[in-house]
């Protein structure tokens, strides 16, 4: 588990990320921290909140010198729910569809997060099944988002196709969702200590669909963009960051692997039996958007490896923890037993307590590291839940990958960070 | 598997932390708690950055990324202990790690020295914690508020900042909803 962090520099010990690539605009060393001299010719552009490529509400202030971005300020808040206020006035399974709409293009990985955190405090384990089911879940919905930044990403820089073949099949993971959930998108399905039930039999056909259509799928994908000379042209060099400039930034997900780093908290911190599968994490050399791309795609067919292993081997057993602490009776039980009728209903309206105490879970999300910090000081709610989103760390690098680009090429990065602003603001 | 089972397995995290601050920087170590897996160290405000610097520069440690700054208020402790905990959790890619660094500080001097010149990725969530905290982050070059407006009055997760309207009046909590001359006479918990 220790060297998690490859050798550094590109072949033949050239360095990929020197400054001076054939682009208009000069790259300097930048930080956060130093503002750019501004010139007396430049100009401020508003970009933002309603702009297309923003996907949501993300606002960006420009300093441009011709056509060239001397300075981006990225204005965010627009989404601001107050996520975390709520949390601390509803119990932990209340919490559970407040989660669901923060990164809302991968609810059941909110969903894990935070009962993953939950159970921690709480010290119980749900059985092989359960974590099996929400381990596929998980990577279906990593799917489904990479199958909307794909659309979205494509379609900002100018090419629509991609967009219609990401929804097609975007369309049957959120079908898997409806049969499991109920629910297309907010689905609540991964709870403290569980799932809300076990799939139903129907979900079979449906996943193997899944394992056998997605691949050539993907390979259509790929055929559209990998190797177009427009794409490559408009997305090669751009947008780089450096693997200490990612670190520093706390970048994580596709935005810190694309700079080399192999850091996924599936391979270096397995949860949930992620250990019992085999798949690889793929990392770029360049750091530059289009790197970022190909992470993303190659993502994909990791994570329907994932899937087929998880499916193919799904133990047997029940899906929930037995521990009746966190546990609903079953339903024949309060039919017969008073006692379990009373329980059920204290679960349900006062929740279970944990005990006191802090901890930190993270999950490896489609963006990065999805945290959870949660305190706890006895009762039936979480005292404090601090959500460290990865779009928030990985934005704060956008004027950090702006700088010296062209305005039209700051569209092509946006989309490469591949920022949820739900996530983002909470 | 994972789990409670995997946790147990793994070294403790943050000991790598809060061992080499103890070796190297004892001055700043004010007390170290564990419990669920992770180690806390406690900091003297006065050497976190010397400490923060320690921890990423160090060969034993690379925590070289910022994960988040927050802070947890505890309004009930003081003025017996300090309100705040400032909250920081770092991660080393190198050793697989994380830790947790907390700094207390009063409601009356709800001040820390700022990280963003030891990590870039500081700068926004110290934005944030000032934001939703009020927390002020001494040495800030653009401390101003983040997620809320700029004209937005208070700080919304303190905890005596009341995130919802009038409590709804039960005969259970009649102490606290209404003021005691509006209780009926009859309730329980009524002025008399």
């Amino acid at each position: 588990m220790a060297a998690v962090m490859p050798p550094q520099g590109g072949p033949g010990g050239a360095d990929p990320f020197a400054p001076g690539r054939d682009r208009l605009g000069v790259r300097a060393e930048n930080d956060a921290v130093e503002l750019v001299e501004l010139g007396d010719n430049t100009m401020e552009l508003n970009m933002g909140p309603q702009h297309p490529s923003t996907h949501g509400v993300l606002r960006l202030v420009l300093e441009l010198d011709g056509e060239v971005v001397r300075e981006c300020r990225p204005d965010i808040g627009y989404l601001h729910t107050g996520f975390e206020k709520s949390f601390e006035s509803h119990t932990y399974q209340q919490c559970i569809p407040l989660t669901d709409r923060m990164d809302y293009l991968a609810p059941p990985i909110n969903n894990f997060g935070f009962s993953l955190a939950v159970e921690k405090l709480l010290g119980i384990e749900v059985p092989p099944r359960g974590q099996y089911i929400r381990v596929i879940m998980c990577e279906l919905a990593r799917i489904g988002s990479h199958l909307v930044w794909f659309g979205t990403h494509a379609l900002d820089l100018g090419a629509t196709t991609p967009f219609l073949y990401a929804w097609r099949e975007r369309e049957t993971i959120l079908d898997i969702n409806e049969l499991v959930s109920g629910v297309r998108m907010m689905t609540s399905y991964i709870r403290v200590g569980g799932l809300m039930a076990d799939v139903p039999e129907e979900f079979d056909a449906m996943v193997e669909q899944v394992i056998h259509t997605f691949p050539k799928f993907i390979d259509e994908y790929e055929l559209l963009l990998t190797k177009n000379p427009i794409w490559v042209q408009r997305t090669r060099g751009l947008g780089v960051i450096t693997p200490a400039a990612a670190l520093a930034y706390g970048c994580s997900g596709p935005t810190l692997r694309g700079s080399g780093i192999a850091y996924d908290l599936r391979k270096a911190q397995p949860y949930s039996s992620y250990d019992h599968f085999d798949f690889d994490v793929p990392i770029g050399t360049r750091g530059d958007v289009y790197d970022r791309y190909l992470i993303r795609m190659q993502e994909m067919r990791e994570s329907l490896r994932i899937i087929e292993q998880a499916f193919r081997n799904l133990p047997g057993g029940p899906v929930n923890t037995e521990d009746r602490k966190v546990a609903l009776p079953p339903r024949n039980e309060i039919n017969t037993s008073m006692e379990s009728l009373i329980h059920h209903f204290k679960l349900v309206t006062e929740g279970f307590r944990t005990p006191r105490g802090e901890v930190y879970q993270a999950v490896e999300s489609p963006r990065g590291e999805l945290g959870f910090y949660l305190v706890s000081d006895g009762g039936n709610r979480p005292y404090r839940c601090k959500v460290r989103a990865p779009s928030f760390s990985n934005l704060s690098s956008l004027p950090h990958m702006c700088r010296g680009e062209l305005i039209a090429d700051v569209v092509a990065v946006i989309g490469s960070i591949d920022i949820v602003l739900g996530d983002v603001d909470r | 598997m994972s789990g409670a089972a995997g946790a147990s397995a793994r070294p403790v995290a943050g000991a790598r932390a809060a061992q080499l601050l103890a070796a190297r920087l004892p001055q700043a170590v004010l007390r170290r708690e564990e419990g669920y897996g992770e180690e806390t160290v406690v900091i003297a405000r006065e050497h976190l950055v010397v400490a923060a610097e320690l921890l990423r520069d160090d060969a034993d440690g690379l925590y070289t990324m910022p994960l988040f700054v927050t802070a947890v208020d505890w309004p009930d402790r003081e003025p017996q202990a300090p309100r705040f905990d400032i909250v920081y959790q770092l991660r080393s890619l190198h050793f697989n790690d994380t830790c947790r660094l907390v700094v207390q500080v009063t409601e009356a001097d709800a001040t820390v020295p700022t990280l963003e010149r030891v990590f870039a990725g500081m700068d926004w969530h110290e934005r944030e914690c000032y934001d939703l905290f009020g927390i002020v982050f001494t040495g800030h070059h653009d401390l101003l508020r983040i997620l809320l407006p700029d004209d937005w009055e208070g700080h919304p997760l303190r905890k005596d900042y009341v995130s919802f309207g009038e409590p709804v009046a039960f005969t259970h909590n009649l102490q606290w909803a209404l003021p005691a001359q509006e209780r009926p006479r009859d309730m329980p918990g009524a002025s008399r």
